[in-house]
């Protein structure tokens, strides 16, 4: 771990009423990391990100982007910081074209651009993303995998340090998967720090530098993708049982 | 395509600054009520439709600028020097409404309006200084027709204007993306409550000047005709009938708007039925074309939009 993580985590709890969605939760991100999050159904993923952003106001706890506090802050503010989330549920503009969409993020994000520097900014995005072809069409005419391309090339709009993305894959086939990754990795080699919440957890195991786990809001396990899913308590979260069988077999 | 709105602004314009020469006074003050019209319903679409806050509390800033300018001018400031206080006090009653209402959202926003306006109507009949119900009457000497029809015709075209530059600029790109999702424009960077507190504070200061003006051309204003409850639906029927978030649909919805009034006023145990048939407009509007007039006209004419989009990309800023 370098001396200065990029996110750091600590304490962080969420309560929903009776529910403890978060229970103190805690971890670091280094800088051009890649950083997988998984966790069964409602083990607090998508919670976890809400309150990272500033969706969600946690009920307790430290939120650091940078060394600086981000807890508390609404969403937008957190934006300027530097970091940005997509939704799991696609939230396009629907009734604006993709362009339009892209360029929200280009104006409000931390680059704050205006004018022909944010259709450059724009354009350039579209071309990385492959939404180029699309990008007079309606938000409201786009194909699922198409959507969640958009909400990444929004996200990527906003200029993040960090990037949150919330099941990106979820409903792609193979080949929109292996696209996906492939994008993902290239975002992380032009210095972006990626947090990626993954149901296709062969995806998220191939692409991680590490992986937390969390189940029933509580961190189980975290480090490296070949230790974290030998881990008998992963193994049994997923399972539900208590046979330390490997869950994912040298894939 | 784009030529167009240009072209028949102009027009508009043109029309308008040689109407006094050769229209009758009686045609001229249905185009000062027409004018009149556009404003409210263009003004209250920044917010409404460009937004999506569907406000229903907007006589309230229609009667801050008339009171403002009545009071005032009772002290001896020269009328239209009262407009921009007007204004102002509009747009900072905007805010302090809007700062607890925009926490609500959907129709517990409008709900919210509907108890400000009568708030600040009860209030104006109950207190001494505005002359309590029974209203309050300009000084004499204050009425010039000819100048008032200039300046509401003057205000209607920068509203048109106004409306149009909000649209096509980086603060109309967040307004439509916080009607889209709210949400999702707080996760890219758009600071919803102080785009909202802006569109309603430029949206009420236009009310407010038409409100002076308002009260400068009838010369009496009370809270029973500037706070009406039935004058806040007036302003929100105009735009919905004419085309909610489009730039032409205010101006078409206050031009049915104006003419309906203006025949059914001609006939005295119809006086008030202008709201009801606007009722009835609405609800098929509802029903059967929720674009409005505008987006009845895009339907019809929906070969030539599919060669040549009407909605521009907002890019410059």
């Amino acid at each position: 771990m370098p001396a200065e993580p990029l996110l750091s985590v600590r304490d962080l709890s969420m309560r929903f009423g009776g529910l403890l969605a978060l229970d103190a939760v805690h971890f670091d991100v280094a800088p051009g990391e890649i950083y997988g999050v998984i966790g069964p159904n409602g083990a607090g993923k998508t919670t976890l990100f809400s309150c990272l952003v500033g969706a969600l106001a946690p009920t307790r706890g430290e939120i650091r982007l940078r060394g600086g506090r981000i807890d508390g802050l609404p969403n937008h503010q957190v934006v300027a910081r530097g970091l940005v989330r997509t939704h799991q549920i696609v939230r396009p503009f629907r009734d604006m074209s993709v362009r339009e969409n892209v360029s929200v993020g280009a104006h409000f994000g931390s680059g704050r651009r205006r004018g022909a520097d944010a259709a450059r900014r724009v354009g350039g995005i579209l071309e990385r993303t492959g939404l180029s072809t699309r990008a007079d069409a309606p938000a409201s005419t786009l194909t699922i995998g198409e959507l969640k391309r958009l909400e990444i090339a929004r996200a990527l709009a906003a200029e993040p340090q960090a990037l949150c993305l919330d099941e990106v894959m979820g409903g792609l086939n193979p080949s929109e998967i292996l696209e996906a990754l492939s994008l993902i990795r290239s975002l992380r080699d032009s210095g972006l720090t990626i947090l990626m919440i993954e149901h296709h957890v062969h995806a998220v195991v191939g692409v991680s530098d590490r992986i937390l786990v969390l189940n029933f809001g509580q961190r189980i396990a975290e480090g490296p993708p070949a230790d974290v899913v030998r881990d008998p308590e992963v193994v049994s979260a997923y399972l539900g049982g208590d046979d330390a069988v490997p869950l994912f077999p040298e894939a | 395509m784009k030529r167009l709105p240009a072209a028949s602004g102009l027009a508009a314009t043109a029309f308008l600054l040689a109407a006094p020469l050769f229209l009758d006074r009686g045609t001229l003050n249905d185009l000062w009520s027409l004018s009149l019209g556009v404003i409210l319903a263009s003004a209250w679409n920044l917010l409404g439709g460009f937004a999506g806050q569907v406000s229903l509390g907007y006589s309230a800033f229609l009667g801050i600028g008339a009171y403002t300018t009545v009071l005032l001018s009772l002290r001896g400031v020269p009328p239209f020097l009262t407009l921009p206080l007007g204004a102002l006090l509009a747009a900072l009653f905007s805010v302090a409404i809007g700062l607890p209402a925009f926490r609500l959202r959907g129709p517990y926003f409008t709900i919210a309006t509907i108890g400000v306006g009568e708030a600040v109507r009860v209030s104006a009949a109950s207190v001494a200084f505005t002359g309590g119900s029974s209203g309050l009457r300009m000084p004499s000497g204050s009425f010039d027709f000819t100048a008032n029809f200039y300046a509401m015709a003057a205000l209607a075209i920068f509203s048109v204007v106004l409306a149009a530059a909000v649209r096509a600029s980086a603060f109309g790109t967040a307004l439509a993306a916080i009607r889209q999702d709210i949400d999702a424009a707080e996760s890219l960077g758009v600071n919803a409550t102080r785009y909202k507190l802006l569109a309603h504070a430029l949206s009420a200061a236009v009310v407010a000047l038409a409100g002076s003006l308002y009260a400068i051309n009838f010369q009496y204003i009370a809270p029973g005709s500037v706070f009406d409850f039935r004058l806040s639906l007036s302003i929100v029927l105009m735009p919905v009938v004419g085309g909610v978030g489009t730039i032409a649909g205010p101006v078409l919805g206050a031009l049915v708007f104006s003419t309906l009034q203006i025949k059914l006023l001609a006939i005295p145990a119809l006086r008030d039925a202008y709201l009801l048939l606007y009722g009835g407009l609405l609800i098929l509007v509802i029903l059967y074309e929720p674009g409005g007039l505008v987006g009845l006209l895009r339907r019809l004419t929906t070969r030539r939009q599919a060669t040549a989009p009407e909605q521009e990309v907002p890019d410059a800023g």
